[in-house]
């Protein structure tokens, strides 16, 4: 097609030659400058066009030489003065008429009218005439639609109208239509980008008026580029730019004058921002009559930007000329400032004013930012434009794709690089949906050499021109074109992250492009391509990191956008590599699997076919194939691998292969050998050549390579896929790093290793651990291969923890051999047995019971035969242990017992063990070091369930749980931590922790097990034998095979001749109610059965029978309190003192019970024993001839009944019994029988006496002798005393003796003589009066001979008296003769005289020769007497006168 | 297709993990969805660009891999359940509507009173259900 522009201008035409420029040898284009005025267009759909042109005059065009002449300037309309009329020689008029501008237009207020006409003649007639013309230009406000002539032809006409269109005039000078979609500015491409390529920085354009440029160039160019300044972005929002390059170029600079119009507005970008103009002028006159004019023409043109610099020359010094550069300035700024804006600004050449730059800088930075606005706008409205038509068919991409880049471009030079990258993110958008919209079928593009290779970053890697086709671009260079700018832009904003993120998902999408185009690209160009793009993206992005400028988060993701990459690009290298024949190379890992086989292998149209020279190759393949022997695992595991091809490739090849039919030959094959199941590799290279080939086909000679000739027609075999492959990919791929990597397996080991590290490292860095680990992993694989086994383990060390940390078994079980293998190999005991433990714990269904008796038997060599020391390990995985369910065992205080545990292996045969222990952790203290329990039984463990049985020592009253299993298998040392657990065991039990441990054990507080009492309180008999109940009752204890020792205090022994009894004791307790109620009646009576069992007690100890071990029972045991006390009487008149201490005996009980008699309970029982009369006397009556009647009352002092037989008083001296009864009672009374607690009297008749016997003398007390039997029980208390068996007759009377002492007195009262005061006077005593003092004294008795001193008839007498109150008139002191015989008596009278007043002792008679005793005094004690003071006398009497 | 479903405990423990592929290769799906924790765990820790929802369950796209894509989903308690599909274009509103079901289907069946929270759910119920849901993903939308 041939699009043609007729421009009709006359100048136009004058002009034609200066503007012609042969535009990228497509063809030729006249245009019109901006003055044109009529324009008519005509396309080849015959459209013509004609615009109103907004100028209602043309204006000549003028050459613009700088240079002074006659010729009008092209571009500015005027001739430039020459030296000569500078200096104001020429003629005014000539200039003026000369410097005319143009009247101004106001094209914004007009419309433009455009007219189309459709005339199919005109098209055919212009086509030939402007067959070679091709006339391009913005046909942006133009709509049309020109599908079809029918509908063209009902659009005759039309009129578009373009009202308010804010377009400046010039913009719209040219129009150009592009009549059809397959012409455009395509042609412009190239221009385009060798300009884009030339222009980088903002240009300002220098207007050097005064010819001044060369002397402030430097200072000028020093500014560059500009600090800072204040752009507007496309939001119309201020950005600080920094750093903005810019370039001075003078207009006359060929640069800008070589351009055309059309150009200009195409590649408006590289148009002057800013125009400075530069004056000078010393003198008002030139001012008003040249410059001035001059500058107004020059500033007359609105689009541009201006400003003037009016540099002075004058001197500092030069007072005259500084004011006349100043005059002219103030001129000047009048003239051309106006009050919105400051167009001038002064510049001093020899002192700058201070500020000047800063002016001068912001006003550049202004124009540019006015500039900018400007053609940001233009664009926008153009692109605007463009958009609106993307729906129609003639709407062409490239046209949008200048424009969108062009904007884009300026803004990149603006460093305005987000909207330049928003520019082209739009697009791309608009690029995708063009192509994803036209159902046309495009040229993809990606077919030239060296397109395998991702030109992702580079832009300029094909011209632009070359990938041009028909109205768009060619999805596979251009797409990756606009990646690469972006990618740029980015980098420049140091987006490090976008670009990866992007560059990752643009690899993606990118990759499932080439996917969709794979048939029509080379072979395994989409692997090669994305490896590449991998590849390069991560080396541009590395080359521009920097570390710590990212935040820390997006850092992260930005790592792990990198291991992505390294990641994507390891997988379509392995890819590739498998697809020559290195998959043996690859470990066949989950991950690598993950990642290969589900990626599909490569569709091109036809797989490459063997070359015809290669059968050398492919025997070399086939006998690598035959060598390579899969790698054996350890442990026998017999483990299918793992595919690494998502279909056998030997089926896929063939099946694309052009010259079998799909799936024929192969199929049967196929189906034959059944191939499909699992690894096609591992399947293929384990059958023999021969059995491969079909029966069918050519039996092949190794040897023959005329074979090759016929593989044409036979299905290819693995090798001369293999080969095939590496030979279509030599062809493919174009890098010479990747060929090389893919040309050995060492080479490839190298680059993968080399990737997967990449990616290993970059997904640590992101935290990515699993990514990582797993590819460590990976690397640990490639290491093992190479004997690097340290390396190795330590890798998979890493995998193993990150696997049996979160408990991901089936992956744990791919990963532990090999780790064991190293370990193994690397003599690290300690390690490998932990290995084998773990690979045992694993789950059951993961290995061969086979594999785990291996890993069993090589545990157990090792723990018995290699190693030297013992190695602790840790085996809660495999051993577990809980306690057996139900409530825990209870223990008392201090008894040992045994503890039963449920023991679990998780071994697949019995595993003798050499030892168990077992620790028990307190729950509630902390600080107790737990002591191991040593197992009692045998320590086999059985594969599953197991019971052990610990011995317990006994331990601290609290509750414990089970600690930790420690054990030996010959010098292994194993512990094991896991928990208590119900039910079986869980494989995945030692995972979860969460369960509260249970108390396997609870000790008591201590408490009373047992009480020992004493089973009778009333007091027993002091020195008879007697039964001692000892009351044993187990609080809910069992008392089997207790001990009891015994231990007597003083005063007490235990007849140890004698058998001890022993009988359950009947007592109800409320055990025994709670056992009639539970077990009814029958076991009621059995319980009370009566067992009576002697017991004979050995050292001081008893043993209780097993019937006694629950039950309370007595134990009877005969003692005798020893006393050799007498047991006294007393008088009745003072009151008993008791003396239980004296009667109190105690008995030391030490009983040793609990199962190992760890038991003890001691006590001390405290029995009473008593005499078993309490005896009191009293004399009832005293008769006058001395007889006393001796009341001895009894009472009984034990529970039981006396039977007092005989009771005789054996009296002391000074005492004799009356009459004849020798001391005895009359025998009528006895027997006596006397209840419990009650009493009896005996009265004996005594008189005073003498005896003459000598031992009489001697005897200070009676003694009561009481003959007296008892009959008791000892359930109660006092019983009959138990007789040895060799003096007990049976039936006979058993009297016992009681023996009391009784003190007797003689009577304390004996008067011979009684003294009696006789009364006073009645009228009382008075001071100072004389009384006589009488005292009648009376022989009572006769006194003894022996008694009676010599003075019979005398007695003396002697009156005392305080002489302080009496004084005594007469003897105080003398014999008074008193007849000795009874009755006799005498008066003897003292006169007295009481000296004081007041109630005195009155004078006492006193018989100093007759004992006191004898003396009976009446009164008996001492009195007093009342005195009164002495009467009224006269002798006292105070005469009243003096 | 789906070729694999798995339930991953709050402590990144499988709980349950089912493929549907033919061929004897579950264990790299076990990779698969070991791995897809990092990006889960990644996801729950910065929460903001997770999503516009905080208590939002369903996670997304985790894996934008070529062959493959691994969804995720985050139940209240932590658990994960990941879907590996073949699939290459599949709808949200599905993966969505999946893991719905999927998660009734987890929640009865860890509400059976002899399961064991943490454990692995050995429930055959469940399994048939979860087969059930995963035969008939994608035909949902369709009607």
């Amino acid at each position: 097609m041939q699009n043609t522009l007729l421009n009709q201008t006359k100048e136009s035409l004058q002009l034609s030659p200066k503007f012609e420029v042969s535009a990228c040898g497509v063809g030729e284009f006249s245009v019109g400058h901006n003055n044109s005025n009529n324009r008519t267009m005509k396309g080849n759909n015959g459209y013509l066009v004609t615009m109103g042109a907004p100028s209602p005059r043309s204006r000549p065009a003028c050459t613009c030489s700088n240079r002074p002449g006659s010729v009008r300037c092209a571009r500015h309309g005027y001739v430039v003065p020459s030296e000569r009329m500078k200096k104001r020689v020429a003629s005014k008029e000539i200039l003026r008429r000369a410097l005319t501008p143009p009247p101004p237009r106001r094209c914004e207020k007009r419309s433009e009218e455009i007219r189309f006409f459709m005339n199919d003649s005109d098209t055919t007639q212009l086509a030939t005439t402007y067959d070679k013309l091709t006339c391009v230009g913005f046909i942006s406000s133009i709509v049309v639609s020109m599908r079809n002539n029918t509908s063209l032809a009902r659009k005759e006409e039309r009129h578009i109208h373009m009202g308010g269109a804010n377009i400046t005039s010039s913009l719209l000078v040219f129009v150009f239509v592009v009549v059809n979609a397959a012409v455009s500015m395509a042609n412009f491409l190239a221009q385009f980008q060798s300009i884009k390529s030339t222009s980088d920085r903002l240009v300002i354009s220098v207007e050097d008026v005064s010819d001044l440029w060369p002397a402030v160039k430097p200072a000028f160019e020093a500014r560059l580029p500009f600090k800072q300044g204040s752009l507007n972005n496309k939001t119309r929002n201020p950005v600080l730019v920094e750093k903005l390059p810019a370039e001075f170029i003078l207009t006359t600079d060929s640069r800008l004058r070589s351009r055309f119009p059309q150009e200009q507005l195409l590649f408006w970008f590289r148009e002057p921002y800013a125009t400075i103009v530069l004056v000078t002028c010393e003198d008002l006159d030139e001012f008003k009559t040249i410059l001035k004019p001059r500058l107004k023409l020059i500033v007359q043109n609105d689009e541009r930007e201006w400003f003037i610099v009016f540099v002075s020359r004058a001197h500092p010094a030069n007072d005259k000329a500084s004011a006349m550069a100043k005059k002219v300035y103030a001129k000047l700024e009048v003239e051309f400032n106006t009050k919105k804006r400051e167009r001038c600004c002064k510049y001093d050449i020899h002192l700058p004013e201070s500020n000047f730059w800063e002016d001068l800088e912001s006003k550049i930075m202004e124009c540019i930012r006015n500039t900018l606005d400007k053609r940001v706008q233009f664009y926008e409205e153009e692109i605007r434009k463009l958009s609106e038509q993307r729906l129609m068919p003639v709407w062409n991409f490239c046209n949008f794709f200048i424009l969108k880049e062009s904007l884009a471009f300026m803004f990149e030079m603006a460093h305005l690089h987000d909207d330049a990258l928003r520019e082209y993110d739009e697009l791309e958008l608009c690029y995708i949906e063009t192509v994803n919209n036209t159902g046309k079928q495009r040229d993809f593009g990606g077919a030239d050499h060296g397109d395998d290779q991702a030109a992702l970053l580079n832009p300029g890697n094909k011209a632009l021109t070359q990938i041009v086709q028909d109205d768009s671009f060619r999805e596979f260079e251009f797409r990756q074109y606009l990646f690469a700018c972006q990618s740029k832009l980015l980098f420049k904003l140091n987006r490090l992250f976008e670009v990866a993120s992007r560059g990752y998902s643009f690899i993606i999408s990118f990759s499932k492009s080439l996917a969709l185009h794979e048939r029509i690209l080379p072979f395994c160009m989409r692997e090669t391509w994305v490896v590449t793009a991998c590849l390069a993206l991560i080396d541009a992005i590395l080359s521009n990191y920097n570390d710590g400028l990212m935040a820390p988060d997006i850092e992260k993701r930005f790592f792990h956008l990198l291991g992505d990459l390294y990641s994507l690009a390891r997988v379509k290298f392995m890819r590739l590599a498998y697809l020559i024949g290195y998959g043996t190379e690859i470990e066949r890992s989950p991950v690598n699997s993950a990642a290969l086989s589900l990626l599909s292998w490569p569709k091109p149209a036809v797989w490459p076919s063997v070359p015809a020279d290669a059968s050398a190759e492919v025997l070399e393949k086939e006998k690598v194939i035959l060598q390579t022997t899969s790698r054996t695992k350890p442990f026998g595991i017999q483990r299918k691998p793992l595919p690494l091809e998502p279909t056998v490739l030997l089926r896929e090849a063939n099946r694309r292969r052009a010259s079998l039919s799909a799936g024929n030959a192969f199929e049967t094959f196929d189906g034959r050998q059944g191939i499909t199941e699992g690894s096609g590799f591992d399947a293929s290279t384990r059958m023999s050549p021969s059995q491969k080939v079909p029966p069918s086909s050519i039996p092949r000679t190794n040897s023959s390579p005329g074979n090759f000739d016929g593989s044409i027609d036979r299905p290819m075999r693995l090798a001369e896929i293999f080969v095939a492959a590496e030979h279509a990919l030599k062809k493919t791929i174009s890098s010479q790093e990747l060929l090389k990597s893919l040309s050995s397996s060492e080479e490839f080991e190298q680059k993968y290793l080399e990737l997967t590290k990449g990616a290993a490292d970059n997904y640590h860095r992101s935290l990515w651990k699993r990514h990582g680990v797993v590819l460590d992993g990976e690397i640990a694989a490639v290491s093992f291969k190479h004997g690097h086994f340290d390396q190795a383990a330590k890798s998979y060390e890493k995998v193993c923890a990150l696997y049996s940390g979160e408990g991901w078994q089936d992956l744990l079980a791919e990963v532990l051999p090999n780790l064991a293998e190293c370990q193994k190999i690397l003599n690290d005991q300690a390690g490998y047995l932990l290995s084998c433990v773990r690979l045992l714990s694993l789950d059951e269904g993961l290995f061969l019971n086979e594999e785990r008796q291996a890993f069993q038997s090589e545990l157990v060599r090792l723990a018995h035969s290699e190693l030297k020391d013992p190695v602790p390990l840790d085996v809660s995985s495999l051993i577990t242990f809980s306690g057996n369910p139900g409530p825990p065992l209870e223990l008392c205080d201090r008894d040992p017992g045994t503890l039963s545990v449920t023991v679990w292996s998780g071994f697949p045969d019995d595993i003798t063990l050499d030892s168990i222990n077992l620790t028990l952790v307190p729950t509630s203290s902390v600080d107790e070091g737990a002591k191991a329990l040593q197992s009692s039984t045998p320590n086999v463990l059985h594969p599953g369930r197991n019971t052990i049985t610990l011995d317990l020592p006994p331990q601290k009253p609290g509750s414990y749980v089970l600690g930790v299993l420690t054990g030996q298998i010959g010098q292994l040392r194993f512990r094991s931590h896991s928990f208590s657990k119900i039910g079986p065991a869980d494989t995945d039990d030692f995972m979860s922790y969460e369960k509260p441990a249970k108390p396997i054990l609870k000790v008591l507080r201590p408490r009373a097990l047992v009480d020992l009492d004493a089973a009778v309180s009333s007091p027993l008999l002091t020195n008879e034998r007697q039964w001692i109940g000892i009351l044993v009752r187990p609080i809910n204890y069992s008392l089997k095979g207790a001990v009891l020792y015994i231990d007597t205090g003083p005063g007490l022994e235990i007849d140890d001749s004698h058998v001890i009894e022993m009988e359950t004791y009947a007592g109800v307790s409320e055990n025994d109610d709670n056992k009639v109620q539970k077990d009814g009646a029958q076991i009621d009576s059995l319980n009370y059965e009566k067992k009576v069992e002697r017991l004979t007690l050995h050292n001081g100890k008893i043993e209780f029978p097993n019937w006694a071990s629950d039950t309370p029972s007595i134990i009877w045991v005969l003692v005798r309190a020893m006393s050799d006390m007498l047991s006294r009487g007393s008088s009745s008149v003072t009151t008993r003192r008791e003396s239980i201490v004296d009667a109190m005996r105690t008995i030391a009980l030490n009983l040793e019970f609990g199962v190992y008699h760890n038991q003890i309970f001691e006590r001390t029982l405290a029995v009473h024993f008593t005499y078993p009369f309490y005896v009191t006397t009293r004399v009832t009556d005293k008769c006058n001839d001395g007889t006393l009647l001796l009341q001895v009352i009894l009472h009984s002092e034990v529970k039981a009944t006396l039977t007092i037989y005989d009771a005789w008083l054996d009296l002391q001296h000074g005492f004799i019994h009356n009459g004849q009864t020798e001391g005895r009672p009359s025998s009528s009374l006895f027997p006596l029988v006397i209840s419990p607690t009650s009493k009896a009297g005996i009265l004996f008749s005594i008189c005073l006496g003498k005896t003459n016997g000598e031992e009489d003398r001697k005897q200070q007390e009676s003694i009561l002798n009481i003959k007296y039997g008892i009959s008791g029980d000892r359930t109660i208390g006092a019983h009959p005393p138990v007789m040895d068996e060799s003096t007990k007759v049976d039936g006979a009377r058993q009297e016992l003796i009681f023996k009391n002492a009784i003190t007797l007195q003689r009577p304390v009262l004996d008067p011979c003589l009684a003294v009696g005061f006789l009364p006073l006077p009645s009228d009382g005593l008075r001071v100072g009066q004389l009384v006589k003092m009488q005292w009648r004294v009376e022989r009572l008795k006769d006194l003894d001979e022996k008694e009676v001193p010599e003075q019979n008839d005398e007695v003396l007498y002697e009156v005392k008296a305080n002489s302080g109150n009496w004084m005594i008139a007469g003897r105080k002191r003398g014999h008074v003769s008193l007849s000795p015989k009874q009755g006799a008596r005498i008066i003897i009278s003292v006169l007295c005289m009481p000296l004081v007043a007041g109630y005195v002792r009155p004078p006492h008679l006193g018989l100093p020769d007759v004992d006191e005793a004898n003396v009976s005094c009446k009164p008996a004690g001492p009195h007093l007497v009342c005195v009164l003071p002495p009467a009224l006398s006269s002798s006292f009497c105070i005469p009243v006168n003096s | 297709m789906i070729v694999c479903v798995a339930v991953v405990g709050h402590q990144n423990n499988p709980l349950y993990i089912q493929s549907f592929t033919e061929a004897d290769d579950a264990l790299k799906l076990h990779h698969i969805v070991h791995c897809s924790l990092d990006v889960v765990d990644e996801r729950v820790n910065n929460p903001k660009k997770s999503g516009p929802l905080l208590n939002e369950t369903f996670l997304g796209l985790l894996y934008p891999i070529e062959n493959f894509k691994v969804y995720g989903y985050l139940t209240n308690t932590k658990v994960k359940f990941i879907l590996v599909t073949t699939d290459l274009d599949v709808k949200d509103a599905d993966v969505r509507n999946f893991f719905r079901r999927f998660h009734a289907a987890y929640v009865d069946a860890v509400s059976n009173p002899f399961h064991v929270p943490g454990k692995k759910i050995t429930s055959r119920t469940f399994a048939e259900r979860v087969s059930t849901i995963v035969k008939s993903f994608g035909l949902t939308s369709a009607v």
